[in-house]
């Protein structure tokens, strides 16, 4: 038993020294990146350098390489326009950029098109670049995050920022990252046309301008058709299916259309308004 | 052994054991595609 | 004398077996070569399972599935901790009882060879061991599928689109794991004498075949995680299985854990032998368990000599992959591990190696090479704390306006890989030299050229020590980037030719050499607290590196191809890491001892 308890106490004991040991060192969360919702409407040029900087360090995950350690050109000791002057006149540079800016964004998302000399893949001779495209998994900037970290980069050593500030919202990343809260809602539909569109009818039935077989013909639904049948027919499509036709059409679109939407589109089939 | 013998299988072994390592370091990194010159210094 | 047909099969089937063997990892190594066409294994898979053009036609649109926080079922307790402990149990007790037979087949065949019954005795009480451990790694395994399952739903589902098949070879190989296992284990008395035990040989060998199979086969999900292959860029499926399983961590994984494996189980039995010696009455006894703790140790620390390497290779093909992980690993928000690696790999080293110093004085005459082990103890802590010295300071502001920075002008220099090198190897050198001196102590050595190659040893242990310092330093600082990291080559393969040497060279020195006698059970007790010093070490460095490999996808649960956005998809501050790892040392520990009381019920003495 005395001999259980001594073991026992000295492995518990030296499991409490490598306890204590990481215990004691800096401790520091890394927070999975979360999409940053974008106030165009508020933004100047220095609030897009600053967003840039962020990035750089941030998101972006530059400086894991990008340092003073050796393994990438140091971006933040280097004055990026003269270095980019530099690089794109060497006999080596292959790449299509023919201005600093472009320079700047093909080497963020086309890395393989030149590498600096001493900066390759191990044994590759300088053909091969050890960077990830930052516009691809698992970086996956965006043209905004991308063009502030461009500016940044510009504005660090005050030089002319030739980036333009952004007035879009991003395009959806092919990605298609879940970003909570960052999905704008979609616009309200202004004309029934717009709505035709936007709930994609003419999919399956013949309209406007398209014709389709799946469903049956709305070019003149409002003969068939009262109102509250037209109605009753987007909102319930399973109550009643056309003859000859298979019951496969979206059963939410009351979820999905405002009030305003539906009856714009009841009133535009029923023939009212045309 | 007397002396001299001693002092010469020692001689001898430390001649081997450099001239060894020293093709090592040649070959070993000029398999990993980095040459060095005769002096260990990069080649490039 | 001519032999007899019984005896000439029963030789032959350690053969068969091995040919059976090699034949299935040359398949494994060179399946890809296959992967347009489909593989010979696809014929061993009944046709129904073989029917995957259909499948692929549909799954080749199929992305991987990308869940929105709020899709991840909710326990009430942290998903990732629950997995995290019940999958890092399952890896401790896979990895023993893997392990067990390797070196139990290897004694068992010495104790063949020699026709000294006391090796074979401890094969057999390893065993014993061994087969208590094996139904809690099947517990904690089912756990862990459950729990996976249960709790991250959408990735295993993909996980399963994409491996399809080859999931059911992992319960196919249980069975023939459990099959073998019963027959080695139970049928040891029964096939001990003459032609019956090579046939018992045979079930080992056959045994650890499968048990290999099984760890590559593990090895292939945990490192498609990392470094998927054989998908697209959205997760669907475009390449054939040996595609996907042959990525490019996958074979470096498998060494790792190989070799891993046998060090960590040479520990864990290292740690019976030292309580069965403490709590030993007889003077048999004491001297029985004193010779299984040195067998014990002699595995552990031969096995652990390559490991620097074979996860240097490891981090070596994560950097060729993807430069991103493997900063993030060693030089980003990962880093400090890397410093509670080195405290954990200086208490193994020197628990290791003052085991060894310790044995010396069970050798009968004046005690020889006493006077080496100060120095090699000296260069071992000077080593120790030149690898556990940060390269960033943890300073408060104040400190860093004084410093000028946040690294040391001096200390500085020694927190970044070169210094690290130069470090390690000479301590892997000086503990091969510990060993060296421990073997040769209680020869009387008898060969001719004793001098020339005890000159020649000498040569070549100096001439390497300078080579790793000069590479180290001169590449390591004063050569740019890519002939810094070529240059620890040079460094293994100099602490490769030192291991080399000194076995061929005292092999070759050691023929009839004389012996002095050594008393087993003449060790003191405090070197039995190093025996347990090892496993307790070797687990907490397991779950840590565990914790590497796993968090080195960062919020990823396939890297750059299926995101985690779970609750708990950041990465956790080290103290809270540190403190699972802990958990699970202790909750191993506990079950481990319970282990080794449950074998020594059966007083049945092996003998």
């Amino acid at each position: 038993m005395a001999t259980l308890l001594k073991v026992l106490g000295f492995s518990l004991a030296l499991t409490l020294v490598f306890t204590l040991v990481s215990n004691t060192l800096p401790q520091v969360e890394g927070e999975a990146p979360v999409e940053q919702e974008i106030e165009l409407g508020d933004l100047t040029m220095d609030g897009f350098v600053a967003m840039g900087e962020t990035l750089f360090s941030g998101k972006g995950t530059c400086t894991l390489c990008h340092n003073e350690l050796g393994r990438a050109p140091d971006i933040l000791a280097l004055d990026m326009i003269e270095t980019s002057r530099e690089r794109m006149a060497d006999a080596r540079y292959q790449g299509e950029a023919r201005d600093l800016e472009s320079y700047l964004r093909e080497s963020m998302v086309s890395p393989e098109a030149y590498v600096v000399q001493g900066f390759g893949k191990k044994g590759s001779k300088d053909t091969e670049s050890p960077m990830p495209a930052v516009d691809k998994a698992p970086i996956q900037l965006n043209p905004i995050q991308i063009d502030a970290i461009i500016a940044f980069m510009q504005a660090k050593d005050g030089n002319t920022v030739t980036v333009a500030l952004p007035t879009d919202a991003p395009p959806d990343e092919t990605a298609g990252e879940i970003s909570p809260g960052a999905d704008a809602a979609p616009a309200i539909a202004q004309s029934p046309e717009e709505a035709i569109a936007k709930y994609g009818c003419a999919a399956c039935h013949t309209v406007l301008e398209t014709e389709s077989p799946v469903g049956p013909s709305l070019v003149d639904v409002g003969e068939r058709l009262s109102v509250s049948e037209i109605r009753e027919s987007i909102l319930d499509p399973g109550m009643v299916i056309a003859e000859g036709f298979p019951p496969i059409m979206p059963m939410d679109f009351g979820d999905r259309m405002t009030a305003g939407e539906l009856e714009m589109m009841v009133r535009y089939f029923s023939g009212d308004g045309r | 052994m007397n002396k001299d013998n001693a002092m010469l299988v020692w001689v001898a072994a430390f001649l081997l054991s450099m001239v060894f390592f020293y093709a090592l370091d040649l070959g070993v990194m000029g398999a990993q595609g980095l040459p060095l010159n005769f002096d260990l210094t990069p080649a490039q | 004398m001519p032999r007899s047909g019984v005896e000439v099969r029963s030789r032959a089937m350690p053969f068969i077996a091995v040919m059976v063997f090699l034949s299935w990892a040359g398949l494994s190594i060179l399946g890809p070569q296959f992967a347009a066409s489909p593989s010979p294994l696809d014929a061993l898979i009944p046709p129904v399972m073989a029917d995957t053009s259909t499948q692929a036609a549909t799954e080749n649109l199929t992305p991987a599935p990308r869940p929105g926080p709020s899709d991840y079922p909710d326990m009430g307790v942290s998903s990732r901790s629950l997995v995290w402990v019940v999958a890092q149990m399952h890896l401790f007790f896979a990895a023993f009882v893997l392990a067990v037979p390797l070196f139990v087949l290897v004694i068992e065949w010495i104790g063949f060879r020699s026709g000294d019954n006391r090796y074979d005795d401890m094969a057999h009480e390893f065993m014993k061991i061994s087969m208590s451990a094996y139904s809690i790694t099947a517990l904690f395994g089912g756990t862990l599928a459950f729990a996976l399952f249960l709790l991250y739903p959408h990735f295993m589902g993909y996980l399963m689109r994409v491996f399809d098949s080859q999931v059911l070879v992992y319960p196919i190989l249980f069975f023939l794991e459990s099959i073998f296992l019963y027959l080695y284990y139970y049928s040891w008395n029964r096939l001990s004498r003459g032609n019956a035990k090579w046939l018992h040989l045979t079930l080992g060998l056959v045994l650890n075949g499968v048990g290999t199979t099984l760890l590559v086969v593990a090895n292939a999900w945990a490192s498609f995680m990392m470094a998927p292959t054989g998908v697209d860029e959205s997760g669907a499926v475009t390449g054939s299985i040996w595609e996907i399983i042959r990525g490019p961590l996958w074979n470096p994984l498998n060494l790792h854990r190989f070799i891993a494996n046998i060090a960590f189980g040479g520990a864990v039995v290292g740690a019976y032998a030292a309580y069965k010696f403490l709590s030993a009455q007889s003077a048999a006894d004491k001297a029985h368990y004193d010779w299984m703790g040195y067998t014990s140790n002699f595995i552990a620390i031969l096995a652990f000599l390559p490991l620097p390497f074979a996860g240097y290779w490891l981090m070596a093909e994560i950097y060729a992959y993807s430069q991103q992980m493997g900063i993030t690993a060693m030089g980003g928000i990962l880093a400090w591990l890397f410093v509670v690696q080195a405290v954990l790999i200086g208490t193994i080293l020197m628990a290791g190696n003052y085991y060894l110093w310790s044995g010396m004085s069970r050798i009968e005459g004046p005690p020889r090479y006493r006077g080496f082990t100060k120095y090699i103890a000296f260069v071992l802590v000077v080593c120790f704390l030149i690898w556990v010295t940060p390269h960033t300071l943890i300073l408060t502001s104040g400190e860093m306006a004084a410093l000028g920075g946040s690294h040391h002008k001096f200390l500085g220099p020694l927190g970044i890989m070169p210094a690290k090198n130069i470090a390690v190897n000479l301590m892997l050198v000086f503990t091969f030299l510990s060993f060296q001196l421990y073997r040769r102590a209680d020869k009387v050595i008898t060969v001719s050229w004793e001098n020339r190659g005890n000159a020649l040893m000498s040569a070549i242990y100096i001439i390497a020590v300078i080579n790793i310092i000069f590479a180290g330093v001169y590449y390591g600082y004063f050569t740019n980037t890519v002939y810094k990291v070529g240059s620890s080559v040079i460094q293994v393969m100099s602490t490769l030719t030192v291991i080399v040497s000194g076995i061929v060279i005292d092999t070759l020195m050691f023929k009839n050499a004389g012996t002095l006698k050594a008393r087993w059970g003449m060790v003191s007790d405090r070197s039995q607290y190093a025996l347990f010093a090892l496993p307790v070490a070797f687990t907490w460095l397991m779950a840590l590196m565990g914790y590497v490999r796993s968090n080195v996808r960062t919020h990823w649960h396939v890297y750059s191809i299926m995101k985690d956005n779970s609750p708990d998809n950041f990465i956790p501050a080290i103290g809270h890491a540190g403190n699972m790892m802990t958990m699970v040392t202790v909750m191993f520990i506990l079950m481990v001892l319970f282990i080794f009381w449950i074998s020594s019920l059966d007083k049945s003495r092996i003998r």
